[in-house]
């Protein structure tokens, strides 16, 4: 927002140097974002916050500065010369919606000559990247500009009804239209405050007037409206209509409800002389009498420097906060300790008083004003004393950093993805909870971008493919977030946390052993990590959307069998295949996580190997479980060691190879027994499994 | 010196010559040498031996000067198999040696290691850093409900603020968390004070052009006790930032607005491209703009259920990923969620 340090003069001594003002406004709160020059003026772009709507003005800039430099401040004059008539005799107002407009006040001028203005308005106008137009439009932004309240100029001759016509604030009928200043038709509702007369809305409460009560070069008689509107109802107005301008952005965020009728005299005032004219006497000022903007607080001194950290001196706080227009009241308690406070009106939004009697404003908001003119830089950095920590880390947050960690060991980079991608990638691939539909951004970046993630896949096989494209011989990577499924009786969706993986390619050359990544390393990484929490996982084959049919499994924990992840090749294929594994981080809580060892017995042990042909469509998993029913005594571990399919082995048919180690605790075995009990069991493998032809 | 020791000398000579003919010739290998030490120096059939057992078909007056030259000669014979045999066993072993050799400049096999992100390494570095502190992490949903991303925010209904939050609203009301400050409001309304809390966590704006990334990454911090100060705000966060970036980094307070912190503050710090000369980074002023604070407005502690007459805290709040930038020398926040492997796998730590 810009500001004239010509037109800041006016009310108040500027330093000699600009950038000594941006420094001082900066560390107050004022955030002067840039210092230039325009002509023999110099403008200050200043980042006014939205609760400081009373200093998007120059008047409440030059009252900032004041305080900030210790200097006095000059009050623009607001009284015209006026004449018999009587203002309140000439319009009438009825305020219809006292909640959408609790204020209206009115001036009239008579007898105005439209024309350019002056040399010093148009200069003021441009100074801060306004076009002149008339010189009663001129001196309506003039105000808006320096008091702060936006006006509108209607041609008074066009209201319905005619001279002593009745101005009304209310509510837009269904079916209503308003052709607005900007040569626009809107469609009018009943949640939309207007400005009527007798027949018709004639503007937007606060944002817009209309065109048909415009001031032209003919108009001889001009209505200045300065009407105090909620900023709720501007904003529902400004924001159905797809609005936004000076009055509606000042309205949203709260005027001074207090400065209407200074705001139409010293309109009055400045169009009399600009465009010459007769002010009738008095203003109109109709107001919901029942409504104060008043707001009271209390500061205590001693809490105020408790709440610092450092000590004010009372003085400063005194001039700082009447320099502000804060009424001070001293004469409270027992020590002057605690002073009793008045905030302007200008102020009110930014004070919000309390739910409970008396309605106090909340001191913190006092210390704020007194703090941010002291300057938060001169306060002593020190650290709390609170003893101890607070809590120790969450066990969920435990599990995270581990699972990263082992995933980075085992080769995988870790990415990071939106959360959310195209509805037909998320649809491509499994979902550990079918049955709920993706949830649906209202106002997404693009369709590419719409729907919020129920799987991690989609995006890591996404990212495969590109670095696929950039020529990576094999790519690992895994992300670790949390996915979104709708609940069944609404509200915040469910988020748990999982881990995805992505890998394919070949790793490393000749010299480095290289490897094809297939989908036995994929799930070698998964048991691995499940293991390392005490985690056993089953994979049970299953057919799922997105993955080779016949390569890919549901991952049910032993411990409880429910599904808790899945693993297969992606179906698509570009380049080299690519496999993806997903996994439920909840499923890694609860293991075995006993830290006992078992002591390694101190007798040597005996290998022995054992291959049989067995049908290709005995599941491994069979065979595992026979093993482990049929253990002989001090089997301590078995292995797949290999399997072999080509010449010798029949059609149909595979070769494994399976290491078995013993180990008696405390002896030392002989060949013979291991041969026996050994022999025993390949026979009972051989006659369940053994290929029959 | 006598003419039998001269004439001695001379059959010496005729002896040492011999050998060394001999030697020059079979001194070559291990075997040959073997066959060189019987030839010379063998105790049965030896020339030295057969030399010594000559002496008794010497004329006695001669016999002493043969003796001694005899023994010159044994010892010629026995100090020279043995520096051959030294000669042979060296080239023996270096030939071994070479046998056996790989070259050890070769590369050796890495085990292929992973890498975590930058934004993850620059949390967790965040978390360390409060953890010494005294701080515990806490975290919430991404995806919002308006009471906990605005209103106990003190974002009131309709309020300019919440333009400047670009929020992602679900087709029910719900949103996506537009800053990690929710999870300050869940955490006050599980507990009491005294709470320190940092929250880590993705959030979302809905703003996507070369500087912005509709997700990115924050850590908010969160103290509620008795007697928390501006004091204390300043020197967490000063103290954190020195941590951070180095010991000789400083900040800069300038008052701001956040509708949950009143007084709130922008906090610049040296900028740590130029160390506070003036650089493109930061458009010569010598500072970052890096984090949003404040005390924690009293209708945001009242709405918990914390006395703002009691208690107070200070919050803030900062964004992770330009930290991230900051650190691993990535010119563009787009480039830190491409997941290009080429560059992920560079990042250390």
């Amino acid at each position: 927002m810009e500001f004239s340090c010509q037109w800041l003069a006016q009310y108040v001594d500027l330093p000699a140097d600009p950038q000594e003002l941006a420094r001082r406004l900066t560390a107050a709160g004022l955030a002067v974002e840039g210092v230039s020059t325009h002509g023999d003026d110099t403008v200050l772009d200043v980042d006014v916050t939205t609760n400081r709507p009373d200093c998007m003005n120059h008047f409440g800039l030059a009252r900032e500065i004041a305080v900030l430099f210790d200097v006095p401040l000059r009050r623009p004059p607001a009284a015209p010369a006026e004449d018999l008539e009587r203002t309140a005799e000439a319009a009438r107002v009825t305020l219809d919606d006292l909640e959408g407009c609790p204020r209206f006040t009115a001036r009239l001028v008579r007898g105005v000559r439209i024309g350019p203005s002056p040399e010093w308005l148009r200069r003021r106008l441009e100074s801060i990247g306004l076009r002149p137009i008339n010189n009663v439009v001129d001196v309506t932004n003039f105000i808006l500009w320096e008091l702060g309240q936006p006006l509108h100029a209607y041609d008074f001759a066009k209201l319905a009804g005619g001279p002593g016509g009745t101005i009304v604030v209310r509510r837009a009928r269904a079916g209503e239209t308003l052709v607005t200043l900007d040569g626009v038709e809107r469609e009018l509702d009943p949640e939309i405050l207007v400005i009527a007369d007798a027949e018709r809305p004639v503007g937007l409460a606060g944002v817009m007037g209309g065109l048909a009560s415009e001031v032209t070069a003919e108009t001889r008689d001009v209505l200045i409206e300065g009407a105090h509107f909620d900023r709720k109802a501007v904003r529902t107005t400004a924001k159905r209509l797809g609005m936004h301008t000076d009055a509606s952005h000042r309205f949203e965020r709260g005027a001074d409800p207090e400065i209407c009728g200074e705001a139409v005299s010293r309109a009055a005032a400045l169009i009399a002389e600009v465009a010459g004219g007769i002010v009738p006497a008095g203003v109109l000022d109709v107001r919901d009498t029942t409504k104060t903007w008043t707001r009271h607080g209390r500061l205590n001194l001693a809490k105020l420097d408790a709440f610092a950290g450092v000590h004010v001196d009372p003085a400063d706080a005194e001039r700082w906060l009447t320099g502000l227009g804060f009424g001070v009241d001293r004469s409270g308690g027992p020590g002057e300790n605690v002073w009793g406070i008045t905030v302007p009106s200008w102020r009110y939004f930014d004070f919000q008083p309390r739910p409970e009697p008396p309605h106090e404003t909340y001191p913190q908001d006092l210390y704020e004003e007194v703090l941010r003119v002291f300057g938060l830089d001169r306060i002593p950095a020190a650290l709390p004393g609170i003893p101890g920590a607070d809590a120790p880390r969450a066990e969920n947050l435990i599990r995270r950093d581990r699972v990263r960690r082992q995933l980075a060991a085992s080769g995988y980079a870790e990415a990071i993805h939106f959360a959310f991608l195209d509805p037909a990638r998320d649809a491509a691939f499994p979902s550990l909870r079918p049955a709920a539909q993706p949830i649906r951004l209202a106002n997404p970046i693009s369709e590419q971008l719409s729907v919020l993630r129920r799987s991690l896949v989609p995006n890591l096989v996404e990212t495969a493919r590109f670095n696929q494209r950039r020529g990576l011989p094999a790519v690992r990577t895994f992300e670790i977030a949390n996915v979104f499924y709708e609940r069944a009786q609404g509200g915040i969706p469910d988020q748990p946390e999982h881990v995805g993986l992505v890998c394919g390619g070949r790793l490393g050359n000749p010299w480095e052993r290289e490897v094809e990544l297939d989908l036995f390393d994929l799930k070698g990484t998964v048991d691995a990590l499940a293991d390392a929490f005490g985690i056993r996982l089953e994979a049970r084959p299953a057919d799922l959307p997105g993955v080779l049919a016949g390569n890919s499994a549901e991952l049910l924990r032993v411990q409880g069998g429910e599904v808790v992840g899945w693993f297969g090749r992606v179906a698509e294929q570009e380049g080299y295949p690519l496999y993806a594994a997903e996994l439920a981080t909840a499923a890694l809580a609860g293991g075995d996580v006993s830290l006992k060892v078992e002591l390694p017995s101190r007798f040597p042990g005996i290998s022995a190997d054992f291959t049989f042909t067995h049908a290709l469509d005995t599941p491994w998993a069979e065979i595992e479980r026979a093993i482990r029913e049929l253990a002989p005594p001090d089997l301590v571990a078995w292995k797949l060691k290999d399997r072999y399919r080509g010449p010798g082995v029949p059609e149909g048919a595979v070769n494994t190879t399976l290491s078995f180690h013993y180990n008696a605790r405390e002896r030392s075995l002989t060949q013979e027994e291991v041969n026996a009990r050994q022999g025993a069991l390949n026979q009972e493998l051989e006659r369940r499994f053994g290929w029959k032809g | 010196m006598s003419a039998g020791e001269g004439i001695a000398s001379a059959r010496l000579g005729n002896w040492i010559e011999g050998f060394e003919g001999d030697a020059a010739e079979r001194g070559q290998t291990r075997a040959q040498w073997e066959l060189l030490r019987i030839h010379w120096a063998g105790k049965k059939q030896g020339v030295v031996r057969g030399l010594l057992e000559e002496i008794k078909r010497i004329e006695p007056e001669q016999r002493r000067a043969y003796g001694e030259d005899v023994n010159r000669f044994k010892e010629h014979v026995e100090r020279r198999l043995s520096a051959i045999d030294a000669a042979l066993a060296a080239r023996e072993r270096e030939a071994a040696r070479r046998a056996a050799a790989v070259d050890v400049t070769l590369p050796g096999r890495r085990p292929a290691l992973g890498s975590l992100h930058p934004v993850t390494l620059v949390i967790a570095e965040m978390e360390q850093i409060f953890a010494e502190m005294g701080y515990s992490v806490a975290e919430g949903p991404e995806v919002e409900d308006d009471y906990h991303n605005f209103e106990a925010l003190n974002f009131p209904a309709d309020h300019p603020a919440r333009d400047t939050q670009d929020t992602f609203f679900l087709e029910d009301g719900l949103l996506l968390r537009t800053h990690t400050s929710p999870v300050q409001i869940r955490t006050m309304l599980a507990r009491r004070p005294p709470i320190r809390v940092i929250c880590p966590g993705r959030v979302f704006r809905n703003d996507n052009d070369l500087r912005h990334s509709p997700m990115f990454h924050q850590v908010e911090g969160l103290a509620v006790a008795e007697g928390i100060t501006v004091g204390h705000l300043k020197g967490t966060i000063l103290a954190f930032m020195r941590r951070l970036f180095s010991p000789e980094t400083d900040i800069r307070m300038r008052p701001s607005f956040f509708p949950f912190t009143e007084p709130s503050a922008e906090v610049d710090v040296t900028c740590q491209n130029c160390r506070g000369q003036g650089c493109e980074v930061c458009s010569g002023t010598g500072w970052m703009e890096i984090l949003g604070c404040g005390m924690v407005d009293p209708r945001v502690l009242a709405g918990c259920g914390i006395d703002p007459d009691v208690y107070s805290g200070f919050a803030f709040g900062m964004g992770v990923d330009r930290v991230a930038m900051n650190r691993y020398g990535i010119p563009n926040i787009r480039l830190l969620f491409d997941n290009d492997e080429r560059l992920l796998r560079q990042v250390r730590g």
